[in-house]
């Protein structure tokens, strides 16, 4: 049993120790390992354009993390105990929103803003009081959020109802016996309790906005998030610059997924 | 704001700007290696103010602009040389066939400056209004005159000039010669009947229609650019057959024929000679029926976002210094006769560069047709996903 | 009623956010599946079932991701199953939540760069040139099925361990004291009790990696060399390369009518499975 996990360990991890090794190889050939160096983190820290896609990418995906926790906890509370059509049908579109598979999405994405632009962006120029050219409509940062926002939303509506399903009624009822105003009960009840649940949404949003690649690569426009980079960077031809980049946010999320949990067993012995 | 000390200390050392940029990093650098500067430049980035940008004299260009081009298309030494003039990032993005450029384009919002297309597809660009015409007083160094027109002609429609020539070159195969046990491959009948015997599993083709359904369309004697249906029904036949024995569809072959992976390749000039010059047993050849002669461009998308930059970079690279030095790095052959009159008498006569006249005399152009053709497009969709 | 109305506004944001991002793109994909491809690509309005009729052409696409994605799915619990049971049941406590850690950790880089990491591997400067000194020559694994399995099981062994990992260690292991005290062999404890009760884990765990291998596109473009098509990468070729609006979005909607199909059939056989094992476990 020990050595069958110890071989799963290693399959899970000889990869990316390959990728790890050869971020140091001197050399330009990301297959060749040519002395050690550390002369392509220098490169991938000084190309320009690695910083902006790692901004573009941490503004995606703090946005759409955000706009989600908090529209996707205001809907979750809204849903909670109600019945009838309007809880059937939400029900029905987070179902679809986590079911259709992203490349849908993206290509669907597309496409409707391509057309319904070509359709506004003339009715602004027609309408357009200023001299000069009328702004464009065009994809970019906002279409972007706006696609992670939705996956993101329905992700965070699920996992917070279920803390609220968890959730023991009698704190409630018991702060509306006491007379508490419902946003009193809100706050100091049902928010703290709900809490972990919307944390929880909030990070696994940001992981799968800063992780994706399908949706980004049909509605980003002209924007280029960090995992298209790379997209681009493998066609192009790999240096172990991308290798760099890849142990770097490798050594930044252990750093996180670490500091995480400190966190937590130093509340839970606190 | 505590950042400015670090940019001025190492600024000491450098005289260029582009210099002084890079010694800013190296606090980061070193940040980066213990995993916490990719925090830092994030938010340092994200808050306007904190990261001081250089700041370039009057007539600057902006700080980026955005290429997207063919594999293996360029020398990074001259995106490097073109920063350290002008303050410019290149940004280079490759693809693998002009369909895929197109495609980008027409759904808009593709952030590219600069763009690389094929002789054929330039009328449906100007047609689609997707490029403007060039002002040609932001391009000195291009000089009508020295361009043949028989590369250069295309880039100009309606007496317009477009697209300004980039390099010329042929569509033919790479073959690894120390697989072939001595036979020698001289048609595109030849590369599909090795690929579906001894060379099973060892040839790529490209992801690329003109190519790979024209050099299919020899090996029966069609013309290259048929959009007949029933010559096509041939080659969707032929190619659907030879699929199982493919090693990849892929327009960036290089990596599989260096690592031994692949042995013959659909193939262009440069490539060849790349890989040719790095590894001998890998000659190039072409198909004794015919296959494909082409040129390439440099146009600019209407919708491009940094406009002088793009001039600027073309400008740069039609330099007939600077496109020597690229087409000694790539090996594509070019038009210009500014840059011809800088090559050897070697390179002049190098077979993969400039093949024999009647060797070339065999080789189509590409037809505008072929990318507008929706059977052309659904005989590589279906053959893909066969 | 204020309560009402305050719901009301409570799911407007999410309202309008679904309805302007999801029910909108669908009901564009589901009219431009009706209409033709424009003369340089694109859409151009009509009403034809042509894109429809046209579908087998991509019968192959499609046969491929319904074989791939359950084998895929099936290689995934087969190879988590074990280190799930491990970690609940076996594992030191001390190490366990770090031993946890590290399965989700590869997790944590660009699934770009993990296959690329196995570009390396499984070509011939990797592993078959490892075999070629044994004297297996001439083995070829990269852009093949198997190379496309590779990366899947890869990609996707985390969402599997987790969700049986928790049913796991929700178990009450004096269930199994009591069982191997009734003098029954672990292998019948395992079989009658740990197995049925991890049949929750397992079927979400399906069912997450299932979902996504039905879409896949990436795993198979990077490492199945172009040669093995998933329904994704028939999609994507469609709309960047053929610019063929119509057609993709005929087949769009057979992929989103063939997962909701599958799905529902899949969680329907789930339930009635899980109430079977009920009644078994109550008797």
């Amino acid at each position: 049993m020990r050595i069958y996990a110890a071989a799963v360990y290693l399959f899970l991890y000889i990869p990316i120790g390959i990728i790890a090794l050869f971020s140091f190889s001197a050399g330009r050939n990301a297959s060749e390992f040519a002395g050690f160096s550390l002369k392509w983190y220098g490169i991938a820290l000084h190309n320009p354009f690695v910083v902006e896609a790692l901004r573009t990418s941490f503004t995606v995906a703090a946005s759409s993390a955000i706009l989600a926790a908090v529209f996707g906890t205001m809907a979750a509370l809204a849903l909670q105990g109600m019945t009838g059509r309007i809880k059937v049908l939400f029900d029905a579109l987070i179902y679809i929103a986590v079911m259709i598979p992203g490349i849908v999405i993206g290509i669907s994405t597309l496409i409707a803003i391509v057309t319904v632009f070509g359709w506004l962006n003339p009715l602004i120029a027609a309408v357009w009081p200023w001299d000069g050219p009328a702004p464009q409509l065009a994809m970019g940062l906002g279409s972007l959020i706006a696609a992670h926002t939705l996956f993101n939303m329905a992700l965070v509506i699920i996992i917070v109802r279920a803390r609220i399903a968890g959730m023991d009624r009698s704190f409630t009822e018991a702060s509306a016996d006491l007379y508490a105003t419902p946003f009193g009960t809100f706050r100091q009840i049902t928010l703290p309790l709900i809490l972990p649940g919307i944390l929880a949404g909030f990070l696994l949003s940001f992981t799968f906005s800063f992780d994706d690649f399908i949706i980004a690569f049909f509605v980003a426009g002209a924007n280029t998030t960090l995992p298209i980079y790379v997209f681009s960077s493998i066609r192009r031809g790999v240096t172990p610059e991308i290798n760099a980049i890849g142990t770097m946010v490798l050594t930044l999320s252990l750093i996180l997924l670490v500091t995480a949990q400190g966190f937590l067993q130093r509340k839970r012995k606190g | 704001m505590s950042d400015t000390p670090d940019h001025i200390s190492p600024q000491k050392f450098m005289a260029e700007l582009m210099r002084y940029r890079k010694g800013s990093v190296s606090r980061r650098h070193f940040l980066g290696v213990t995993g916490l500067g990719m925090a830092t430049t994030v938010l340092g980035s994200a808050m306007p103010g904190l990261i001081t940008r250089p700041a370039f004299a009057a007539g600057s260009i902006g700080d980026s602009v955005v290429l997207a081009t063919w594999p293996n298309y360029h020398d990074p030494a001259s995106f490097e040389a073109f920063t350290a003039a002008t303050g410019a990032a290149v940004q280079v993005n490759v693809f693998g066939s002009n369909e895929e450029m197109l495609a980008k384009l027409q759904a808009g919002g593709s952030g590219w400056d600069v763009f690389v297309p094929t002789n054929y597809t330039i009328t449906t660009y100007v047609e689609e209004g997707i490029i403007d015409p060039l002002d040609m007083s932001k391009l000195p160094n291009y000089d009508a005159a020295s361009f043949d027109p028989r590369f250069a002609g295309p880039g100009t429609v309606d007496g317009k000039l477009y697209a300004a020539s980039k390099n010329w070159g042929t569509t033919g195969m790479a073959v690894n010669t120390s697989q072939t046990n001595g036979r020698v491959l001289t048609s595109w009948k030849d590369f599909w009947d090795i690929t579906k015997a001894e060379f099973s599993g060892r040839t790529t083709v490209h992801d690329y229609q003109l190519t790979t359904i024209g050099n299919a369309l020899k090996s029966f004697g069609y013309s290259f650019n048929s959009i007949d249906p029933a010559e096509l029904a041939d080659a969707e036949k032929l190619l659907i057959e030879v699929k199982p024995h493919l090693f990849a569809i892929t327009s960036d072959y290089q990596p599989p024929m260096r690592s031994g992976d692949a042995w013959l390749a659909m193939c262009w000039t440069g490539d060849g000679k790349q890989l040719n010059k790095d590894i001998p047993e890998i000659s190039y050849i072409l198909g004794k029926e015919g296959g494909e002669i082409w040129s390439d461009f440099y146009a600019i998308p209407k919708s491009a976002p940094h406009l002088d930059a793009a001039y600027a970079l073309i400008n740069f690279l039609l330099d007939p210094a600077i496109n020597y030095k690229e087409a000694m790095f790539h090996g594509q052959p070019v038009a210009d006769a500014r840059v011809d009159a800088m090559m050897s008498a070697e390179i002049m006569a190098d077979p993969i560069i400039h093949p024999a006249a009647e060797l070339l005399s065999n080789l189509e152009f590409g037809a505008a047709a072929t990318l507008t053709d929706p059977n052309r497009a659904e005989v590589m969709a279906r053959f893909k996903s066969a | 009623m204020r309560p009402k109305l305050i719901n009301r506004l409570l799911l407007a944001p999410a309202g309008i956010w679904f309805l302007a991002m999801l029910v909108l793109p669908l009901a564009v994909v589901l009219v431009f599946s009706f209409g033709e491809r424009g003369q340089s690509g694109g859409y151009v309005p009509a009403f034809t079932f042509a894109q429809y009729l046209n579908l087998p052409a991509r019968w192959k696409a499609f046969e491929n991701t319904l074989t791939l994605a359950p084998v895929g799915t099936l290689i995934v619990l087969l190879i988590a199953y074990p280190l799930a049971y491990f970690l609940a049941l076996r594992a030191n406590p001390k190490w366990r939540t770090l031993l946890l850690i590290l399965v989700i950790v590869p997790f944590w880089t660009s699934i770009l760069i993990r296959s690329y990491a196995w570009i390396f591997i499984l070509g011939g400067r990797g592993i078959p040139a490892l075999l070629d000194m044994l004297g297996l020559h001439n083995l070829r694994l990269i852009n093949t099925p198997f190379a496309v399995l590779v990366g899947i099981v890869y990609g996707y062994l985390p969402l599997m361990v987790f969700p049986i990992f928790v049913s796991l260690e929700r178990l009450d292991k004096r269930l199994l004291e009591a069982s191997a005290d009734l003098g029954s062999p672990p292998w019948r404890s395992f079989l009658q009790i740990t197995l049925p009760l991890s049949l929750p884990g397992m079927a979400t765990g399906c069912m997450l990696v299932f979902i996504l291998l039905m879409g896949e596109f990436l795993i198979p473009a990077m490492l199945g060399g172009g040669k093995v098509f998933f329904v994704g990468n028939a999609l994507v070729d469609l709309f960047l390369q053929s610019r063929n609006w119509a057609f993709g979005s005929a087949v769009a909607v057979a992929l989103v009518v063939v997962m909701l199909v599958t799905v529902t059939i899949y969680m329907r056989a789930m339930t009635r499975w899980g109430n079977g094992r009920d009644d078994v476990s109550l008797m």
